[in-house]
């Protein structure tokens, strides 16, 4: 691969990325941000769960495509298809089977529950 | 055979390596072989244990069926290889026309590699949500029958989701370990890069003495971020590690950052004590059942550990490989097809590190 991201190499670029989005990610965590929960009515949990599954979204995507040349090249968009395919399997998992239970976002059947494995 | 290029025995020996002068490898043994050992080991190792009792009688045929399996792709391996990169089957049929057949059969393993970790994830992500947390059910305060039926009573273990990053990112020396690692695999999936990058550039435009050089020491570069990456996991899991004497005021006094084991966040403990589960106003202790919480974190993150593993000698071949000037624009497909193993290991931590060690 030699495309250029901003006139920079990708991979040089790419690499840049990825550390300064894992070193907000580790700030993120250590950061006081209890009033900024406060004024979004949310919890300082809540808060830095966004942030980082905002922050993790990105960094998957820098590796896949570029690192692992799902952009750019002449094989990239089939080869694509073929790493999303298990997301359609995902997909049905979630909502086909975990959300059509009716407490699945919050409780767990009795069975799953530890000390309750019926053995 | 006969006929067309059929008209030569492919394979001059039924074991030996394939004639690559006549087109792409085929008529092996090696996955019959391989198929028999496969089943073999899952008829033998579903003996081992038997409702909860080890039998160690099957252990021989296990041994013998993992032999089988081993030889089997040995063989495979040794039949299908050009080992100099002067042959790649390409795919003739839609939807892959045009594109190496490994390239695709390493693409289709990887998703059946990220199968495995949705799962790993899901159970993750289901435990979390359907368990209340241990601090949470602590802040509610002791029980009562009235105010508080869902409270915790001193001395009586509760059942409630710990994660080990209450431990881990409780201080900045607990989450060093991690931390780096984060990084290590980072740069270790920018040095497997610049390998590739430098095996791929054309003869006559690079002298080879410093592409062979620069080639292994990117490789070398990268084994040596995998297995710190692995020796911090260890020193994170079991041996934990000292501070100078200037911070331990910044380690509530404590000379030594603790490893996960010595804290006894442990897949069989069901009475775990964080430190900072005790009431101060009445000095009682909030007990709780971890095992949940911990296996689901020590599966995760051995899991891929495991992966790092089998990465390292991966990745020490290549770099021998490279050591002996193995590698040229034909031959660098070996570099990308791991590389891409590689980078997957990247991907997985990526998600990994935020969710069990950060939140």
């Amino acid at each position: 691969m030699s495309h250029k991201i901003l006139g920079v190499d990708a991979y040089w670029m790419n690499f840049y990325g990825l550390m300064i989005l894992t070193l907000i990610e580790v700030l993120a965590v250590g950061a006081d941000l209890g009033s900024t929960a406060e004024d979004l009515g949310m919890t300082e949990r809540q808060i830095t769960l966004w942030i980082l599954t905002i922050i993790a979204i990105p960094k998957f995507i820098m590796i896949a495509a570029i690192f692992m040349h799902l952009w750019g090249e002449n094989d990239s968009g089939i080869l694509t298809l073929t790493a999303l395919f298990p997301a359609f399997f995902i997909i049905i998992m979630v909502l086909f089977i975990g959300l059509t239970h009716p407490d699945a976002g919050i409780g767990l059947p009795d069975w799953c529950r530890p000390g309750n494995y019926g053995l | 055979m006969s006929g067309g290029y059929h008209d030569h025995d492919d394979h001059p020996s039924p074991w030996g390596p394939h004639d690559w002068g006549h087109g792409a490898p085929h008529n092996s043994w090696s996955p019959l072989v391989m198929s028999i050992g496969i089943g073999v080991f899952l008829l033998t190792f579903g003996g081992l244990f038997s409702f909860g009792e080890f039998d160690m009688w099957y252990l021989p045929l296990v041994i013998v069926g993992i032999a089988v399996i081993g030889i089997g792709l040995f063989v495979w391996w040794r039949q299908d290889m050009s080992f100099d990169g002067t042959y790649e089957p390409i795919s003739t049929g839609v939807p892959f026309k045009h594109i190496q057949i490994r390239k695709v059969g390493m693409w289709v393993f990887l998703m059946s590699e990220m199968m495995i970790f949705s799962s790993l994830f899901s159970t993750y992500m289901r435990y979390r949500q359907g368990i209340p947390r241990c601090d949470t059910i602590f802040e509610r305060g002791m029980f009562d029958p009235v105010t508080n039926p869902e409270g915790w009573q001193d001395g009586v273990a509760v059942t409630c989701f710990e994660p080990a990053s209450h431990l881990i990112a409780s201080s900045w020396f607990h989450l060093a370990p991690g931390a780096i690692n984060t990084f290590a695999l980072i740069i270790s999936s920018f040095t497997i890069v610049q390998a590739l990058r430098w095996a791929h550039k054309p003869v006559g435009s690079v002298d080879e003495e410093v592409r062979r050089k620069r080639i292994y020491r990117y490789l070398g570069a990268t084994t040596l971020l995998a297995t710190l990456f692995l020796t911090l996991k260890m020193v994170e899991w079991f041996i934990g590690f000292p501070l100078p004497e200037f911070l331990h005021e910044y380690n509530h006094g404590d000379s030594t950052i603790k490893s996960l084991y010595a804290e006894h966040y442990l897949i069989t403990n069901d009475h775990y004590s964080h430190h900072s589960y005790v009431d101060e106003a009445t000095g009682a202790h909030m007990i709780a059942n971890i095992r949940v919480s911990a296996t689901l974190f020590y599966v995760t993150t051995g899991t891929h550990g495991l992966h790092v593993l089998v990465g390292i000698v991966g990745l020490a071949y290549l770099t021998f490989k490279a050591w002996t000037g193995a590698y040229n624009p034909q031959s660098a497909v070996s570099i990308e097809y791991f590389g891409l193993y590689w980078h997957f290991v990247d991907l997985v931590w990526v998600l990994v590190f935020p969710f069990f060690y950060l939140y």
